[in-house]
């Protein structure tokens, strides 16, 4: 009779665990709660409580004039650290052990990358359609999918040109219209000592933003699957420019907007503008000395073609796939957003960027404002930028690692590889990563 | 009879039980995770549809997690970065860290206690903080070496793509040199006060000394000082992470586990990710043995 050895007992053990573990190890997240029963409402007299996962500060003080009122379904608020900063990780691990909270500030363009992990309700279902009315349509454009909406904005960022009033003078030039008039000035102003802007090589969503105004519209979701367009002749023109940009040092490529030395630059004056979103206002006034000193101007167009102006960020409230009460957490997150008090609370307290509300930016917004020289911006420059945007585009799955994809290929322009051919390049690499996901991606021509 | 045998019984099932407590522990944190991650490596997820609504199926996929991760040129390229990152670093911090070993271990040193707890000090700063303050070393606008270079007609480049892994060895350089002095320090004390005696009877130089009797009675804390600094390079994560921020030529799979990181978390494969992860346990595995191999054959 064969007896078992210790040795081999053990190797059948580490295999049949190994084994076992192979088996329960389906990926968390494939079934869709979309796809089985809605969940009713709370029963009359019912008390519940939603918790809400975000980064916003002070968000609390935004639900409490909500708990106020709605004694009976009280929303809890809880910090999580910002979206890429560690937040989405601890969304992501939520989702995946079949917990989480009813809601989370989930960025526009992360919407995609939630569903591919079957992480968020389809609030239509509940309902939503009937509020689109409400928001701004780019915004409900960016949370509609599949007949579905995903998520109810909650902040955007209108693009315009920050500039300082006084380094402009100097040069006897006035704010950009085009592009081209953008160039001239730079170059005016490399003269005085001073960069009109940077480029920051490690964030290519600031390129992505002025490709979109310029009338791209990179990935779009159709029926048979996904398409790509990255070498449109808007996205390779808008590249060949700040080709040229970096090139004659009209733009300096070594810090980013709000980074560490740009904030040293622009209070030595190094930095004589910048084309940001409207939540760009806050963090000027981090710049020392800044108060008087700048102005808001409508962001230079790309002559003959493309829109106005564009969007930087941007969140959502989005209901997520564990919610026991996303009915509920459906009417808070549209209180919040679209009722006076709600937005007024959330700009006080947290500070958010531009409202997603079509009829109201905020009692806040509509008066003068001291740090930009008692410039009426709000109302003069950003509200007509949320009128002027590209309404085509959309985000996808993979928009964080297209990002990335995109960025790691700029940052070889300092040993010589143009934008154009970064460009050109990470359009395969990005039809790469979806096949890779196991999803269906094909390159159009226009 | 059956008394005795359940007495030795119980003899035999102490130790099991007092281990029972660190052997759970073990298991759950740390040889569980491991066949997690080799059984996640080995597994692929396809989706039907735009965003897998209709139907996502995880299949066993041998090695195709594997020929990804090594088919992605920016993972290699990170491995390779890291290997001539080791050669050099490591190299040069084991040298510093023994050449102040010896000298505060030297009979002429001076408050050797206070140089001793200054060279260490440094390692009890966390990563993230050192790399801050380094950074605003290197930022051109912000360092006061970088405009005390051009003083001097230097054009000071921390931040391109030639110099940055050198700054970055330069923050591990100085946050790990004093901590492995320590180690070395401790050996150091160890050596029985007679060997020195019967030296100094026999005339022999202090430079002699360091070399006769320091340097090979040393030998076991230094190949555990090279084989910490080989396997702390492969998992070189915070200093390049932190950098990032300020140097646009450090890219998101600058080092290995930078790689994993992002496949996992911001591509959120994490099926490839553990590929990855087990690939770099296997090249820190592999250079260890390699090097412990190495440097048995010649104590031989």
């Amino acid at each position: 009779m064969s007896s078992i050895t210790r040795r081999s007992a053990l190797a059948l053990g580490l295999s049949a665990g190994t084994a076992a573990l192979l088996g329960a190890c389906s990926t968390p997240g494939t079934n869709s709660v979309n796809s089985v029963a809605t969940i009713p409402a709370a029963q009359p007299g019912e008390k519940i409580t939603l918790t809400y996962w975000a980064w916003l500060k002070d968000l609390q003080k935004v639900c409490d004039v909500w708990n106020a009122q709605h004694p009976l379904i009280q929303v809890e608020a809880v910090w999580t650290p910002g979206g890429n900063s560690g937040g989405y990780q601890k969304m992501y691990s939520a989702l995946a052990a079949g917990g989480g909270p009813d809601l989370a500030q989930v960025e526009l363009r992360s919407i995609p990358e939630f569903m591919l992990v079957n992480g968020l309700v389809d609030v239509s279902r509940y309902g939503a359609k009937q509020y689109a009315e409400r928001y701004d349509p780019t915004l409900w454009n960016q949370v509609s999918y599949l007949d579905g909406v995903y998520g109810i904005p909650q902040d955007a960022g209108p693009m315009a040109l920050y500039y300082r009033q006084d380094l402009f003078q100097k040069i006897g030039a006035t704010p950009p219209t085009s592009w081209q008039d953008w160039a001239t000035i730079a170059a005016e102003l490399r003269k005085a000592g001073s960069y009109i802007d940077c480029f920051a090589l490690a964030d290519s969503s600031w390129f992505a933003a002025l490709a979109t105004q310029a009338g791209a519209s990179w990935l779009k979701a159709e029926h048979d699957g996904w398409t790509i367009n990255m070498t449109d002749r808007a996205t390779l023109e808008v590249a060949e420019f700040f080709d040229r940009a970096i090139d004659k040092d009209l733009v300096t490529t070594n810090y980013g907007q709000y980074s560490a030395p740009w904030f040293a630059a622009a209070a030595n004056g190094q930095i004589a503008s910048l084309s940001s979103a409207s939540w760009g206002d806050a963090l000027l006034q981090g710049v020392s000395g800044a108060s008087g000193k700048w102005r808001v101007a409508a962001l230079p167009r790309w002559t003959g073609k493309g829109f106005g102006s564009s969007y930087v960020g941007g969140s959502t409230a989005a209901v997520f796939a564990h919610s026991k009460h996303p009915q509920e957490a459906l009417e808070f997150a549209v209180w919040m957003t679209t009722s006076r008090e709600g937005i007024d609370a959330m700009i006080a307290n947290s500070g958010i960027g531009w409202s997603p509300s079509k009829d109201y930016i905020g009692a806040q917004r509509q008066q003068p404002s001291a740090f930009f020289g008692g410039q009426d911006y709000n109302q003069q420059i950003f509200l007509p930028a949320t009128k002027q945007q590209n309404p085509d585009w959309s985000w996808w799955p993979l928009t964080q690692q297209s990002f990335e994809i995109l960025s790691d290929g700029f940052r070889k322009k300092a040993s010589g590889t143009s934008l154009v051919s970064s460009v050109k390049l990470a359009e395969q690499n990005i039809i790469e990563a979806f096949k890779n996901k196991g999803l269906s991606i094909r390159k159009v021509t226009s | 009879m059956s008394s005795r045998k359940t007495a030795s019984r119980q003899l035999t099932a102490a130790p099991w039980l007092l281990l029972a407590p660190f052997l759970a522990l073990f298991v759950l944190t740390f040889v569980l995770p491991i066949l997690v991650a080799i059984g996640s490596s080995f597994t692929k997820v396809t989706r039907n549809g735009l965003f897998g609504e209709q139907g996502v199926q995880t299949d066993f996929a041998w090695f195709s997690n594997y020929a990804q991760a090594l088919a992605n040129g920016n993972f290699l390229a990170s491995i390779g970065r890291m290997l001539l990152f080791g050669v050099v670093q490591v190299t040069l911090m084991i040298a510093l860290c023994t050449l102040l070993a010896l000298l505060l271990e030297s009979a002429s040193a001076r408050w050797p206690g206070f140089f001793r707890a200054v060279y260490f000090l440094p390692y009890g700063i966390p990563g993230v903080i050192a790399t801050i303050l380094w950074s605003f070393l290197y930022v051109p606008g912000l360092s006061p070496l970088v405009d005390l270079g051009k003083v001097f007609g230097l054009q000071l480049d921390f931040l391109g793509a030639g110099s940055v892994l050198w700054s970055i060895a330069n923050i591990v350089t100085w946050t790990y040199t004093g901590y492995n002095m320590m180690i070395i320090v401790a050996q150091l004390k160890s050596i029985p006060t007679e060997v020195y005696e019967a030296a100094k009877v026999d005339g022999a130089s202090p430079w002699r000394v360091a070399r006769s009797i320091q340097l090979p009675l040393i030998r076991p804390a230094l190949v555990l000082t090279t084989v910490f600094s080989i396997i702390g390079t492969l998992q070189l994560f915070v200093e390049p992470q932190v950098l990032k921020s300020v140097a646009p030529t450090i890219d998101s799979e600058y080092t290995p586990n930078l790689s994993a990181y992002a496949t996992a978390f911001a591509y959120n494969d994490y099926n490839v990710a553990a590929a990855q992860a087990v690939l770099i346990a296997l090249v820190a595995f592999l250079l260890s043995f390699i090097f412990l191999r190495l440097t048995n054959r010649k104590s031989r």
